[in-house]
């Protein structure tokens, strides 16, 4: 069984420059990121690698690391896996690229694309937004009920995303999810790794399992 | 270097006439239905640039253009995206300078992919060269408008300098039509890519085998 990370955080350069990310990795992996997601998919090919290699280099096993989309990236920096969009490269068609070890991460937003994803040969699922976020403007949030839905109707983990605050952690647990991704919580916070901490805390105290 | 079914001659015959897949030129006709169009007019190379939209498409395009390719004996080249290339089994990926560099797409997709490069100066189309690149193109030739920032014409004169300084085979590319094409083919290139010319065409079949005639012609004053 594959260790699915609890605690992924996902990159927006918009949010925090990616040179003052990397920058903070390593503090960011000892807080408790255990997934971080280099999610720029708009940069060339060239740019985005060398990124994913410095994020590798940095996270140095400490926490995994996926690469948005370009499996192409992902497999040249040697990431643990990749996160997948609803409308991206079929699972069935990434996985024959990646093999049997990388983890392979699908957004989804609804029960169908939770089943589809899981026949196809995901490993876990992103679902959300949850809650309103700022991240995604104008995207209200498909609340906990969905969330429960989602969880009930496939066996794979699922990581929840979209408006989590440390404080509504429990509850995003409580509704079944594995765990969670933050941007802006972490990203737009005056100290992102204080931040990163408040959410590890939370999780680690959650539902009380060991995380 | 024989690239999969790709021996360097049949490589280089099947750079004649390139097409490149354009979807806002498509204007809402079928892409795979205009290279089809294309193949029949004679088009030997197609390459599948997917600008935006959902990647799950481009899969679906890129698996038809593959078998459209093949029944026709075309290359079939991926743009940027090596995991679209390799997903959908193309024959190759086309790379800029800012995409993943050559020898990254060399050591991912191994020995049979086939690796073309757009350099910008003399330097960088004999580095990829010496990376591992199949081929080059080079331009933009004329004047163009489907790539805003392609940049000034560099001329036929630009072709002239590099295919004197490599030995893969080099395709003119930008504002290539059957009235200007001979003379980038004069220029020592081994054919044209297109977009606008075939895909902007409302008769893409005979728009392809225009250009095509232009360039066997030309080859064929070169003795080829």
């Amino acid at each position: 069984m594959k260790h699915i990370p609890r605690f992924h955080l996902l990159s927006q350069r918009t949010l925090l420059p990616l040179a003052t990310l990397i920058d903070l990795l390593e503090p960011l992996a000892t807080a408790g990121v255990e997934a971080f997601h280099l999610r720029e998919k708009d940069l060339p090919g060239g740019i985005l690698l060398d990124l994913a290699q410095q994020c590798r280099q940095r996270l140095s096993g400490r926490a995994a690391l996926f690469v948005n989309e370009r499996l192409d990236v992902a497999l040249l920096s040697q990431a643990d896996g990749v996160q997948l969009p609803e409308q991206g490269i079929p699972v069935s068609a990434a996985r024959q690229l990646l093999g049997p070890h990388m983890l392979i991460g699908r957004s989804v937003h609804d029960v169908g694309g939770a089943r589809q994803a899981e026949e196809t040969g995901a490993d876990f699922l992103l679902f959300g937004n949850v809650y309103e976020t700022t991240s995604k403007p104008g995207a209200s949030g498909r609340g906990l009920a969905a969330l429960r839905a989602v969880v009930a109707a496939c066996h794979l983990p699922v990581i929840a995303i979209g408006g989590i605050t440390p404080e509504r952690v429990p509850e995003v647990l409580a509704a079944g999810a594995w765990g969670i991704a933050v941007i802006s919580g972490v990203l737009a916070a005056s100290d992102p790794v204080a931040a990163a901490r408040r959410y590890h805390q939370a999780l680690n105290e959650g539902d009380g399992r060991a995380a | 270097m024989q690239r999969g079914a790709w021996s360097p001659e049949r490589l280089r015959a099947a750079l004649r006439v390139y097409v490149i897949t354009d979807q806002t030129l498509a204007r809402g006709r079928s892409q795979a239905e205009l290279v089809a169009q294309a193949l029949e007019g004679g088009a030997t190379a197609v390459q599948l640039r997917w600008k935006s939209g959902p990647l799950r498409d481009a899969v679906e395009l890129g698996r038809v253009l593959r078998q459209l390719c093949r029944a026709a004996g075309a290359l079939f080249i991926v743009n940027d995206r090596l995991d679209l290339a390799l997903a959908v089994e193309a024959d190759g990926v086309h790379l800029g300078v800012t995409d993943l560099p050559v020898a990254e797409a060399r050591r991912l997709g191994g020995d049979d992919l086939v690796i073309g490069f757009s350099p910008e100066t003399l330097e960088q189309a004999q580095q990829a060269e010496a990376a591992g690149a199949d081929y080059l193109g080079v331009g933009p030739i004329y004047a163009t408008t489907t790539k805003p920032d392609a940049g000034a014409p560099v001329g036929v004169a630009h072709v002239q300098a590099i295919v004197q300084r490599v030995h893969i085979p080099v395709v003119g590319i930008g504002g290539i039509t059957a009235a200007n094409a001979a003379e980038v083919i004069r220029a020592g290139a081994a054919g044209v890519a297109v977009i606008a010319a075939v895909f902007g065409a409302e008769d893409v079949r005979g728009a392809t085998a225009a250009l095509r005639q232009v360039v066997d012609a030309a080859l064929g004053e070169r003795g080829i």
